[in-house]
């Protein structure tokens, strides 16, 4: 089956607002639990949540928002004119499946469709601590269906592997900066002098938002700590959400695409990269400073992608 | 006329089954089938494109959940005289691109090809398969008074609604499903495949599986859902102008992520102008340079041939009795709406003299503009469309104000309980018809509904709504001209 160019494009970007909108939600479930876990003296500030989940813009708080909270949720949930904000994702998912809906089945549509009517109408109340949990999940839960049509019912041709491509760049991606939140987070520790308490409350945290607590504890048999979460993270390719089984799981996806050997030579040093990657977890700094070069190295790979596949038209 | 209820307030035999279930459950319940079918436009994002505000704005389709119903019987008759139309209407574009036997002939006059805006002098000398031109249509009828049913005008060139035939019945049925149990009510689903095998059958020979694809202007084109849900229902492609490219071997090749692949059937939602800078319009950056060449080399088919709105315009409409006479030898089956030609100075008197009782219509617009309706119309506005008529009389024609029938129809309604009353609202009908080695007519077709108290106007891109259009066969007396009423 043939695939234009210009479809692919869409389709890419498709699967990578889809997933930015999932993870961006649980980003923020992240950060949401640690902040609860920091009631009263040490109060965890919001600003550096926005940074990690790649948004450029200056964020000032108003006066009684004394921890920047309701302007970020606004800015990371609500903000239409924020086109990395949840809402600002799911619009984007939306407009590009409505312009590939020639190649994708119909139910997938539905699916992304009816996510959009919901943020839509839904995403002003997240802002508050009330609603949030409850629309965060939906939207988690949404996505999740959506791979789940796709998955049952859409032939394995290259319109399919270009979307898969998307989601998992995207992953590797996201994954890195769910684990930059965690060096945000031990950074404003160290500052209050407090980094140690309840760490391995905070550490499930991590791995609850990527819903990876279980996995991690059956495949690592021994106790929650820092150095061990976040090697299952980056290495342990046998769990689809860590940074090496994306990559593992692009490199089967581009042996079914015409012509891609520039794309597996970038991915093969973005594999060297991580397995170089070795960051002191109780470092917030360096920690940090990892996950950059992880995300440096991943959006070489986009960029294969993209001169390969995407830019014919 | 009402199309669903007699002159005295009684369900027509057709529709007694509808109209028993809707009176016997009340407008609440009506009401909350309406909500429920918004739901589902909602959800299955049934959209169109609306141009507001110097925006593109995808609205959901508005629906009306009580269908416009048809006698099996009825609907045999029309649908024999729209096939029995456009083959005449083929014949005539065929003839008029290479002999012009109906020029020669003294049938059709000279000048009216002259002065004709969709007339491409770069057709002439190419036979298409079949001899056909117009291979998809959407002919608009209506009923008036009289219980006749009428065309009011032949769209031959990008014709659009058959989307929301098929939409419409898959919202209507799960509205109304009981009903679809007790009738035969005929499906419409069957149209994208037979578009499909037209579309095939139009591949350059030799060709065993031919590479279709969609060629649409563009998501900010007001049928870009339809567009999108053709190529869907047909597995084909959709493509942009800027996806194709003609070889130097003048065949046509899309540009896919393995390189670039031949593409065998190009059916077209792009306007003949915009269709090749190369033969048209040098500025378009719509279509492909080169189109013209492939598709007169015989290396592309394409739908509809672009030269075919030659034949649709409304002043050519006048002569389209003549053209079915004149080309097949038979009487018209379906009637045209009498028409007065301004081009003929005695014609022109009569109109000008009478324009507060006729409708006015530009020969080359579509989609209701320029329309002016001489009952409703100021002073100021018919003096304008004097002016225009004198100005340039063969870009104009006038037929008499026609009163379209009417279809029971939930509508707004703040002073009742519910909020929502059901009231007549005018309607017309735009069945689609195939031609190519064979015909094929929708059942039924796009049932078009103009939403205000007594307006005329049914057009989606002017508040218009639309109707599921049920064709039912039974026993049933039929309505129309053979005195079912």
């Amino acid at each position: 089956m043939a695939l234009l160019a210009r479809v692919a494009d869409r389709l890419y970007w498709a699967a990578r607002y889809v997933e930015r909108a999932e993870d961006t939600a649980r980003i923020v479930r992240a950060f949401h639990e640690l902040v609860v876990d920091f009631p009263g003296d040490v109060m965890l500030r919001w600003e550096p949540l926005a940074a990690i989940a790649g948004s450029d813009a200056v964020l000032v708080a108003n006066a009684d928002d004394v921890a920047g909270e309701t302007t970020v949720m606004e800015h990371l949930i609500a903000d239409r004119a924020n086109p990395g904000s949840i809402v600002g994702c799911v619009a984007l998912a939306r407009e590009n499946l409505r312009t590939t809906r020639e190649v994708i089945p119909r139910e997938a549509w539905q699916v992304v469709n009816s996510l959009s009517h919901f943020v839509d109408s839904t995403a002003h109340e997240a802002v508050w601590r009330q609603g949030r949990d409850r629309f965060l999940a939906r939207v988690v839960d949404e996505s999740r269906r959506l791979d789940g049509v796709l998955d049952s019912t859409m032939t394995r041709a290259n319109s399919y592997r270009m979307f898969r491509l998307g989601r998992l760049i995207e992953r590797a991606d996201m994954t890195t900066r769910v684990l930059g939140v965690r060096a945000a987070a031990l950074l404003q520790l160290q500052s209050f002098g407090v980094e140690t308490i309840g760490e391995e409350v905070q550490w499930m945290g991590v791995l609850r938002s990527l819903s990876a607590l279980q996995m991690y504890q059956r495949a690592t048999r021994g106790p929650i700590e820092g150095e061990a979460v976040v090697r299952f993270l980056l290495f342990d390719a046998a769990f689809p959400r860590s940074v090496q089984g994306c990559l593992e799981e692009i490199r089967g996806v581009l042996a079914g695409l015409p012509s891609a050997h520039d794309v597996i030579s970038v991915l093969n040093a973005t594999e060297a990269i991580v397995s170089d990657c070795h960051p002191i977890t109780s470092d917030g700094v360096e920690l940090d400073t990892a996950m950059d070069r992880l995300q440096d190295a991943i959006a070489a790979l986009d960029r294969a992608i993209h001169d390969r596949y995407l830019a014919a038209w | 006329m009402d199309e669903l209820l007699t002159a005295t307030g009684e369900p027509r035999p057709v529709a007694a089954a509808l109209m028993e279930l809707i009176e016997s459950q009340g407008v609440a319940a009506l009401i909350e089938r309406q909500q429920a079918a918004e739901l589902d436009i909602l959800t299955m994002g049934i959209t169109f494109t609306v141009y507001s505000d110097g925006e593109n704005i995808d609205r959901a389709w508005p629906f009306d959940i009580i269908p416009r119903v048809i006698p099996g019987q009825e609907w045999d008759r029309i649908s024999r005289g729209l096939s029995q139309r456009l083959v005449a209407l083929n014949r005539f574009i065929d003839d008029i691109y290479n002999d012009q036997r109906v020029i020669a002939d003294g049938v059709f006059p000279a000048e009216l090809l002259d002065a004709s805006a969709n007339f491409r002098p770069q057709c002439r000398g190419v036979r298409p398969k079949h001899g056909v031109w117009a291979h998809i249509s959407g002919t608009d009828l209506v009923r008036d008074d009289d219980g006749v049913m009428y065309v009011l005008e032949d769209n031959l060139r990008v014709p659009s609604g058959v989307s929301y035939v098929i939409e419409n019945r898959a919202v209507t049925k799960r509205a109304f499903s009981e009903l679809f149990k007790q009738q035969q009510i005929r499906p419409v689903d069957g149209y994208t495949d037979e578009l499909q095998r037209l579309l095939i059958s139009l591949a350059p020979d030799g060709v065993m599986a031919p590479q279709i694809a969609v060629l649409t202007p563009g998501v900010f084109n007001s049928a870009y859902f339809e567009h999108s849900f053709l190529a869907q229902r047909m597995g084909a492609e959709l493509v942009e102008g800027v996806d194709l490219v003609v070889g130097d071997d003048d065949c046509v090749y899309m540009k896919t992520i393995a390189g670039l692949e031949r593409v065998h059937v190009i059916y077209r939602r792009i306007d003949d102008l915009f269709l090749d800078p190369e033969a048209f319009r040098p500025d378009s950056a719509l279509g492909v340079a080169g189109l013209m060449r492939a598709w007169k080399a015989g290396n592309v088919g394409m739908a509809n041939a672009p030269g075919a709105g030659v034949a649709d315009d409304k002043v050519v409409y006048a002569w389209v009795p003549d053209l079915i006479r004149y080309y097949l030898g038979e009487e018209p089956l379906l009637p045209n709406v009498p028409t007065y030609r301004t081009m003929y100075d005695d014609e022109r008197r009569f109109v000008i003299d009478n324009i507060g009782d006729l409708v006015v219509k530009p020969a080359n617009e579509s989609g209701g503009y320029g329309i002016v309706i001489g009952n409703r119309a100021t002073r100021d506005q018919l003096d304008e469309a004097i002016a225009a008529i004198d100005a340039d009389p063969r870009n104009w024609v006038a037929q008499p104000i026609l009163s379209l029938s009417t279809v029971p129809t939930l509508v707004a309604s703040p002073d009742t309980p519910n909020g929502r009353a059901i009231e007549p609202r005018h309607v017309d009908l735009r069945p689609f018809v195939l031609t190519g080695a064979t015909s094929y007519v929708t059942p039924g077709g796009l049932t078009r509904v103009a939403l205000p108290e007594g307006s005329l106007v049914v057009n989606s891109s002017q508040g218009g709504g639309s109707k599921d259009t049920w064709i039912v066969d039974g026993s049933f007396i039929g309505i129309g001209s053979n005195g079912g009423f």
